[in-house]
């Protein structure tokens, strides 16, 4: 079996063990710990072991021949049922090896910088053990060769994240938003559980790995495909927070920061697209499922670059700026692109994990201070941090030559190249306010005078542990679009080539003029939103009032209020309704009915209860003769 | 002949049924109920004799072990009875009362 | 071990119990006997399990002829589906001789006639021999809820009194009324479950006993809307006694469904599947909804375990093999978080004297041992990936999902309404500030510790490596569907029929 690696397993198995070592030795030594500075050591090896994996497997990858290009693990028989054959299997080929590949990474060097964020915190070895509970359960969300292994991950990533948003659980509004989390994916869960029954009961009697489902794929009925791909992606939209299911990520940033950094910018959230690029077997099949996949997308990008542009928290603003990206993404996969939509994942992990962790660094020297508008002027300050982050803002702005550009401009290059003129013009349009919102950040952070003259003073730049993860993600978000630099630039398009036997996509041929001039409009997008954030903050400016529009705006459109009023509160209404009304009065009442028949049977019999024997020999006596004569009337 | 037989049965057994009912003594009712029993065993015997068989007698005897030893139960009860409440009046026993 | 270990399981412990309550023992030595004894009914049920092999049949059969004239046997045997419960019996009442202490020698003996009885009732092969032991079973209940009950204690117990004797005289009317059709139509008596099943019944009478024997085993399950005992009960039984009832007792009412009605009354189980599939869906979804407005920690498991019942239930309804074993995996996955998390409410209740939810917060500070039990054991319960929990909830959708779509959406919700009330519970009793009260919460001692090892254990060996669970369950489960693959209103979802459906979809192109 020259596609079967018994190495693949220890991937995830890795950092699950780490969490498993980490947590038992803190319960063990809580009372008394020995071990506070060793946590981050361990937690830091299972990733990077994890990452040299990721690494054999991508070169065994590139040693096979193109079409046979995939290595599986059957590890174990999970569970069988019937025609339902579940193995405990790993599954890499190109699409989640190059996943593998960035979340090892990234991991990693994210496990390190936190060493030094979580620094002296109480909960030190509690949080290493989640994140690297986090990274196994992202890993086997990656490998996993069925939709039900990868489900696996998909709620282990859940309730990692869960975990860490409520890291600081005597915080109830942190705990509510790590429920908020939990519930809200949960409702996509049910989605992709759906997905899953529907699929199986479709095609999955011959196999339920993916390889099994992708040859039986052409079986399905375009309206059976249809549903699977709509009640999947709203498994992608909890996981990936799009329309309607977008609330919780902002919410989730109440998270430490290399948890928002790690799981809710570079590697979770990012999980439905994968998915959707994981059956794109299925979803090529039926344009209309794509078309809404793109459309529902396109206009979170909207939606979210809208509210991230009247943000005070500096994390809320990248929250809502990730979850922009992430719409771009489906807009990309969903338009049949699903090397561009991967791609952008690719380098938004770059990029994205970069401006948290230099938001982190900030956070951390401003004395968890997270308001923009009590910094300023901490260019002078934090040098480092300062020039990584402008390369990660020029990423995500879209500047040309860094990997924002390459990545985004292909998917909005596709979705008109695939007659999606609608999702290209809202794309171009967006492009303009993330360049627009991520330098307002900046300029307002970095630039200017400072605002808190005492959280100024004290201010200073963190330590190597921190800044080196810094340097090395901004390297990351300055090269990883040379990867797949497409053919006007006298690229060939790597990634795309690397991807190809996985995802089924065509490439529609236009010709260079058209490509060249949708890059000059999203050219002209960046440099319009660069310049009106630079006119508006770029010499200091004060905190803004908000009316009317910007008002609604900043209070996100009343999305929350009304998702509480409309369901939160009916379901909390309804449950007390039952307890006070329903239960004692409703169900109860046959009950009370019985009893209460009985009491008044009881009550009409007690006359003849005296408690004298003899009345009641009387009684025998009368009945006996009665019986009696009865019998002898009826003998004759 | 069987009449005259059943006849004193007859008798004994509404004495007996009467003393039940109308006496308030616990020894009383006791002996009114031995009363009744005999009343039994007689016509058990009258039939025996009517129908030549044995079985009447066997089941005569049976009725006064039983007796015998109903009598050794109920004397203890009314031992306890009378340890409860001092007296042996019927009418202080009426826990039964609805 | 030998011929008679099922009858050693049954009557070892009942015979303990008797025992006890006849002489004059204290309650030290009661708990003792209860741990020796349940113990041993440990040991017998691990040897069964071990020796079980995976086919469909009745294993260690034992048969004794009772009354051989109107064909009442003492006969029992187990199967893939009843192991579980046996297994669910003899493994975690232990925990509860070793954990609680406080009760007196009457308690104790009325455990162990209770765990006695319930294996006899999952053992059993004769449906008469059954209903003995099924009201065996629910006697010590009543004692024990009635003496050593809570503030409320006698309401509640005349209400599961009401509810149970109800159930309990229709399933003898029904199971009387199953022996006189056989004897119609054979010429002879028998009531042997597997001779019952070759009955062909049809409506009218038989529809009235199908009724009879649904509403006995609604009010044990309980299913929508013959439910209204089991919170007031849960909550006023003392915690062990709350722990037999949802961990085993209610499981025994969806075995007796699998067991005896789905393979006897084949016809109207498949005409009424949808009725009571809706039932199921219904319940899951009130109780569910119900739990997150309770304030005491126990009622609202009370209604969790209710909520959860209901998913079990439907899996039965399901009428397919995947929903069926599933069902079965539930059974026990169940057992292990919701019957444990009533264990962990117990020792919050023993340490806190409250169970008041707002009364409590910050445990998790206090008691870093008893919060990750109690997290692992709550997440199986929400039927979380990687915990025995999921493996079941997942096999039972699929199953609804293949019965009928829209059972199966409904069904779906079960994953979000879970969480809901769970979090919001753990946020409060875990999380949040600590209060004066819970500061004093002392973590698990070393024994509790110990005790609870195991079970924790197996909720995740059940989630990362189900198979060698389910390979027993599932030829027991084809065997019980077979009798319904004949029906016509039903396909049994072999891969023939896997395969047809998948030639329907194309031709519905």
């Amino acid at each position: 079996m020259e596609n079967s690696a018994t190495y693949l397993m220890y991937i995830p198995l890795f950092p699950l063990l780490g969490a498993v070592i980490i947590g038992l030795m803190h319960v063990f030594t809580c009372k008394r710990p020995i071990f506070e500075k060793f946590y981050g050591i361990i937690a830091c090896i299972g990733p990077i072991l994890s990452f040299v994996l990721a690494l054999r497997v991508f070169f065994n990858l590139k040693g096979m021949p193109e079409e046979g290009r995939y290595l599986i693990q059957k590890a174990f028989t999970w569970f069988q049922v019937g025609d339902l054959d579940v193995a405990m299997g790993f599954l890499a080929d190109p699409l989640s090896s190059l996943m593998l590949l960035f979340v090892t990474f990234i991991g990693s060097l994210i496990h390190i910088y936190s060493i030094g964020y979580m620094g002296g915190e109480k909960n030190y070895a509690k949080f290493f053990a989640y994140l690297n509970l986090f990274l196994g359960s992202m890993l086997v969300l990656v490998l996993g060769d069925s939709p039900v292994v990868m489900f696996v991950g998909w709620e282990g990533v859940g309730l990692c994240s869960y975990l860490l948003i409520s890291f600081y659980t005597t915080e109830t509004e942190n705990v509510i938003a790590g429920n908020k989390a939990f519930i809200v994916n949960r409702i996509g869960d049910l989605g992709f559980v759906l997905g899953m029954s529907f699929l199986f009961w479709a095609i999955g009697a011959h196999g339920f790995d993916y390889m099994a489902l992708k040859a039986n794929a052409h079986h399905l009925a375009p309206g059976v495909a249809l549903t699977v791909c709509l009640l999947l992606f709203v498994g992608a939209t909890g996981k990936s927070a799009q329309i309607p299911l977008y609330v919780w990520l902002p919410d989730a940033m109440a998270g430490p920061t290399p948890v928002s950094a790690l799981i809710h910018a570079a590697t979770m959230v990012t999980a439905g697209v994968y998915m959707v690029a994981r059956f794109s077997f299925i979803y090529a099949h039926v344009p209309v499922a794509g078309s809404i996949v793109a459309w529902v997308g396109i206009l979170t990008a909207l939606l979210a670059a809208i509210f991230g542009m009247f943000q005070d928290d500096i994390k809320k603003v990248l929250a809502y700026s990730t979850v922009s990206q992430l719409g771009y993404m489906f807009a990309g996969v969903g338009v049949a692109a699903y090397s561009a939509g991967i791609f952008h994942v690719f380098t938004h992990a770059f990029f994205k994990a970069l401006l948290f962790l230099g938001a982190g660094a900030v956070i951390y020297a401003m004395h968890h201070q997270q308001n923009i508008w009590k910094m300023g002027g901490l260019k002078k300050k934090m040098p480092i941090t300062y020039y990584t982050m402008v390369i990660g803002a020029l990423a995500l702005a879209g500047c040309p030559f860094f990997s924002g550009f390459f990545s985004k401009d292909e998917i909005l290059f596709m979705a008109l190249a695939n007659g999606h003129w609608g999702i290209w013009l809202v794309g171009v349009a967006v492009a303009g306010m993330t360049a627009y919102y991520t330098f307002r950040m900046i300029f307002v952070v970095f630039h200017g005078e400072p605002r808190d003259q005492h959280a100024y003073d004290h201010a200073h730049e963190a330590p190597l542990v921190m800044t080196l993860p810094l340097i090395i993600l901004a390297v990351g978000a300055l090269f990883a679009g040379y990867l797949n630099l497409p053919a006007i630039f006298g690229g060939d398009q790597e990634v795309t080539h690397w991807l190809a036997p996985v995802v089924v996509e065509h490439h529609p041929h236009v010709s260079k003029f058209v490509e060249l001039l949708a890059m000059c409009a999203s050219i002209v997008a960046f440099i319009i939103g660069i310049r009106l954030a630079w006119q508006r903050f770029g010499k200091g400016a004060e905190e803004p009032t908000f009316s009317g529009f910007t008002e609604f705006a900043y209070h996100k459109f009343y999305v929350d209020e009304l998702y509480d009023s409309v369901f939160v509160q009916p379901y909390k209404r309804i449950g007390g309704a039952i307890r006070n009304a329903i239960e004692p009065n409703v169900t109860d009442a046959p009950i009370k009915l019985v009893s209460q028949l009985y009491m008044m049977v009881g009550q009409a019999f007690k006359v003849f209860q005296v408690g004298f024997v003899r009345v009641y020999a009387i009684y025998m006596i009368v009945g006996l003769s009665v019986m009696s004569l009865i019998l002898s009337f009826s003998l004759n | 002949m069987i009449h005259s037989y059943l006849m004193v049965s007859v008798i004994l057994f509404c004495i007996g049924m009467l003393g039940v009912i109308s006496r308030r003594n616990v020894f009383t009712v006791f002996m009114s109920i031995e009363l009744m029993l005999n009343a039994a065993n007689l016509a058990f015997v009258a039939f025996s004799r009517l129908h030549e068989s044995m079985d009447g007698h066997v089941l005569a005897l049976m009725v006064m072990a039983v007796a015998a030893a109903e009598a050794a139960l109920a004397l203890a009860v009314v031992i306890l009875l009378h340890k409860h409440k001092g007296k042996l009046d019927t009418n202080v026993f009426s826990l039964l009362k609805g | 071990m030998f011929e008679h270990t099922l009858s050693l399981m049954i009557f070892l412990p009942i015979a303990a119990g008797l025992i006890l309550l006849l002489t004059p023992a204290g309650k030290g030595i009661a708990r003792v006997t209860g741990i020796a004894i349940s113990m041993a009914a440990l040991i017998l049920g691990v040897d069964v399990f071990t020796k079980f092999k995976p086919v469909g049949e009745l294993q260690f059969t034992e048969f004794i002829p009772w009354f051989p004239h109107v064909g009442i046997n003492y006969s029992l045997g187990v199967d893939g589906i009843s192991l579980f419960i046996l297994l669910a019996a003899s493994v975690l009442l232990p925990l509860v001789f070793l954990l609680f202490t406080t009760k007196e020698k009457g308690y104790y003996a009325n455990l162990l006639i209770v765990q006695g009885a319930m294996a006899g009732a999952v053992c059993a092969a004769d449906i008469i021999l059954f209903y003995i032991f099924w009201e065996i079973m629910l006697l010590p209940v009543f004692f024990m809820l009635g003496l050593y009950g809570g503030e409320k204690k006698i309401a509640a117990t005349l209400k599961i009194t009401i509810y149970t004797i109800a159930g309990s005289l229709l399933m003898l009317a029904a199971i009387i009324y199953l022996g006189v059709a056989y004897h119609s139509q054979f010429g002879e008596w028998n009531f042997a479950i597997s001779k019952l099943t070759q009955l062909d019944l049809n409506g009218g009478v038989a529809t009235l006993a199908f009724i009879g024997f649904m509403i006995a085993f609604a009010i044990k399950i309980p299913l929508f809307p013959f439910h209204t005992w089991l919170p007031d009960a849960y909550t006023e039984a003392p915690t062990a006694t709350t722990f037999v009832l949802s961990a085993i007792m209610a499981k025994i009412g969806v075995y007796a469904v699998i067991r005896m009605v789905v393979p006897v009354f084949d016809e109207d189980f498949a005409r009424f599947a949808l009725l009571l599939s809706l039932s199921g869906v219904f319940g899951m979804m009130y109780c569910g909804i119900a739990a997150i407005a309770q304030n005491d920690i126990k009622r609202m498991f009370a209604f969790s375990s209710a909520s959860h019942m209901g998913i079990i239930a439907l899996g039965v309804f399901t009428c397919n093999v995947q929903g069926l074993t599933g069902s079965v995996y539930q059974i026990i996955a169940h057992a292990t978080s919701t019957g444990v998390l009533f264990l962990f409410a117990g020792i919050i209740e023993d340490r806190m004297q409250t169970r008041k939810i707002e009364a409590l917060g910050g445990i998790a500070y206090h008691a870093p041992v008893f919060a990750l039990y109690f997290a692992i054991a709550l997440l199986a319960s929400v039927g979380l990936p990687g915990t025995s929990g999921f493996i079941g909830e997942f096999l039972i959708i699929l199953g609804a999902v293949k019965f009928s779509p829209f059972i199966g959406i409904l069904a779906g919700t079960t994953l979000i309404i879970g969480v809901c009330y769970m979090l919001w519970m753990f946020q409060r009793v875990f999380f949040e500030k600590d209060n004066e009260l819970t500061v004093t919460f002392k973590d698990l001692t070393l024994k509790e510790g110990i005790c609870f090892l195991p079970v924790v254990l197996l909720i995740i060996v059940m989630g990362l490596y189900p198979q060698p669970f389910i390979e027993k369950i599932e030829p027991a489960a084809q065997i019980q569907l077979a009798h319904l693959a004949d029906t016509q209103h039903v396909q049994v979802a072999d891969s023939v029929n896997a395969q047809d459906h998948g030639h329907l979809l194309e031709l519905n192109k």
